[in-house]
């Protein structure tokens, strides 16, 4: 992997409860109005291999959201925390448990922070956890990183165990879709490192990009998008994410996607599942997290 | 056939602003898209030499706002300037050396950025206050009701030269056209604010970033191919939307020379037809500058 030696932190992250301004409503893509739910905080009946598109919710995640309340701690919070990092409850009713990073948001940033089901429910806002961050930095093997190839918002020990498989000079990542770059929306032109990127499907369109059975936690990969300095278009680059939200009814939102990889397309294999396509489980986080 | 509208029961609301400066920060430095650094100007402030009809790319510039970059210093008297202001609206100037010059809107890019004679805008500063005749916002097409107007001053359709067609359609001349793979930052926000960077237009860059859009010129108005812009912006087959480039160059990736929204519906309610004179200042010439 002729990986750097990675720099691990701590860093401080407490759980986000929801905000809304004076007004309840956002409109939805057809100009219909809707009270947002789901967006932050402790979200509870939601699980990793759930439908993105089973909810009436807005970027609901199975994952609490963890923020920083200053600004500029909380973008280097979500810069900082990787797929697969260990996330300790530090006070509350919870203290001591263990959960792991599922993802990231963007915009003012968010850390999606999975814990087990009986973990979760003690959880409130306000909580404080620890993030022990690392994996920004991370490199492939010389032959794809020569090229350009890079990883990102992953910890690359986490890697073997999700299929993706990185042998010297090639990549084979099994996905459950592949998909063309105009469906990326919210998250194009700002920082892959901290910010997902929306892909715009809803459960009417969907099916004809082959994305009709997405669910949470599922690996996705885009054509001609390239993540490395800001998402943008760029022939012949593939960049893998993460499913780590539910759909919103907004225009120009859809599924969270946080990219992982991002690689010349010569260099990568990627094997569509559309019905039986295996990312990002419970089990695995769990694993990853060390819950016992 | 001259286009039906609601204008009259629209109102004139006078706003003001200020010209906004360029922002830096002690950083100095952002990417572009091959992972170099640049220090560039563009946003802000007082930008000279680029007018309606101007290349829009081809400048060591990002982010480039013609003429003025205008903001309210409070920040909900600034939303309501920045979603109430229309393209074409005129602007007049109230302080400094050449107060009471006409210009006209452009476009929104979370600055109202506004269009002035270079002689103008060669005497204008930072600090310098204009007035905004904000004139538009609610305008309808009452012969195509599927269609939203967004951002357009009642004055501009005509002058653009958009009309009800023989077979009903909205006709509508465009000097180019973008398919949905440009669309950059800005998707996802409301269709009232700022605008919607596109990319494929990095000139001097590499190949494998165009997607022909480097022959762009401020004010061109464009088609986005398959965008939803009625409610937010977001990809949608089937839908498309009219818009006016108000910004240039950009090196930071995923942004790019960027359309104000002007009409957006189903496709079908549509008949798009080339013509490079398909301009904003050919628009402007037809309006006159006098509020």
């Amino acid at each position: 992997m002729n990986a750097p030696t990675l720099l691990a932190i701590n860093a401080l992250g407490i759980v986000e409860h929801p905000g809304l301004d004076g007004n309840p409503y956002l409109t939805d893509a057809d100009g219909r109005p809707y009270v947002p739910t789901g967006e932050g905080g402790v979200v509870l009946g939601l699980h990793l291999g759930d439908s993105v598109f089973g909810f009436d919710a807005d970027h609901a995640s199975p994952a609490v959201s963890l923020i920083h309340p200053e600004q500029a701690a909380r973008h280097a919070l979500t810069a900082f925390a990787c797929l697969g990092n260990r996330v300790t409850v530090r006070a509350g009713a919870a203290a001591g448990a263990v959960g792991a990073v599922l993802g990231k948001r963007g915009e003012q940033g968010r850390v999606l922070a999975w814990f087990p089901p009986d973990v979760l429910a003690q959880l409130v806002p306000g909580d404080v956890m620890v993030v022990r961050a690392l994996g920004q930095g991370s490199r492939l093997p010389d032959p794809i990183a020569a090229l350009g190839g890079q990883l990102l918002n992953v910890d690359p020990a986490v890697l073997p165990t999700l299929s993706v498989v990185i042998d010297g000079a090639g990549i084979t990542a099994g996905v459950r879709g592949r998909v063309p770059s105009k469906l990326i929306g919210n998250g194009i032109g700002r920082p892959a490192h901290q910010w997902d990127l929306d892909l715009q499907v809803d459960a009417t369109t969907a099916a004809a990009v082959g994305l009709e059975g997405l669910r949470l936690g599922d690996l996705v990969a885009v054509d001609d998008l390239d993540v490395r300095h800001n998402a943008g278009y760029r022939r012949g680059w593939v960049t893998v994410g993460v499913v780590v939200t539910t759909t919103s009814p907004r225009a120009g939102l859809g599924p969270g996607l946080m990219p992982i990889m991002c690689v010349p397309q010569q260099v990568i294999e990627v094997t569509s599942a559309p019905d039986d396509h295996v990312g990002v489980t419970a089990a695995l986080l769990a694993q990853w997290g060390g819950v016992r | 056939m001259t286009l039906s509208t609601n204008r009259n029961r629209l109102l004139m609301q006078i706003l003001t602003g200020e010209v906004w400066p360029a922002l830096g920060d002690r950083h100095a430095y952002r990417t572009d898209a091959d992972g170099a650094p640049f220090v560039l100007p563009g946003m802000g402030g007082v930008t000279l030499g680029v007018h309606p009809g101007d290349d829009a790319t081809g400048y060591a510039a990002d982010h480039l706002e013609p003429g003025l970059s205008i903001r309210h210093r409070e920040e909900r008297a600034n939303m309501a300037l920045q979603f109430l202001t229309c393209v074409g609206n005129v602007v007049t100037v109230r302080t400094g050396p050449v107060a009471g010059a006409a210009g006209r809107v452009i476009g929104q890019h979370a600055y109202v950025l506004t269009d002035f004679a270079e002689s103008d805008l060669q005497q204008m500063c930072t600090g310098d206050q204009v007035v905004v005749h904000a004139y538009g916002q609610g305008l309808k097409l009452t012969d195509h009701r599927e269609i939203v107007v967004k951002n357009a001053d009642p004055d501009l359709l005509d002058g653009l030269g958009i009309t009800t067609g023989a077979d009903g359609r909205l006709r509508v001349p465009v000097a180019a056209r973008v398919p949905a793979e440009a669309v950059g930052a800005g998707t996802g926000m409301y269709s009232e604010y700022a605008n919607t960077d596109l990319m494929g237009a990095y000139a001097g860059q590499g190949e494998d970033l165009s997607l022909g859009l480097e022959v762009l010129r401020i004010g061109d108005v464009v088609v986005l191919e398959d965008q939803d812009h009625r409610y937010g912006r977001g990809y949608r087959p089937g839908y498309t939307t009219i818009g006016v480039i108000s910004t240039g160059h950009c090196r930071l990736f995923g942004h790019g020379p960027g359309p104000s929204t002007l009409l957006s519906g189903p496709t079908s309610a549509f008949d798009v037809v080339d013509d490079p004179g398909a301009n904003l200042s050919n628009a402007f010439a037809a309006m006159g500058v006098s509020a």
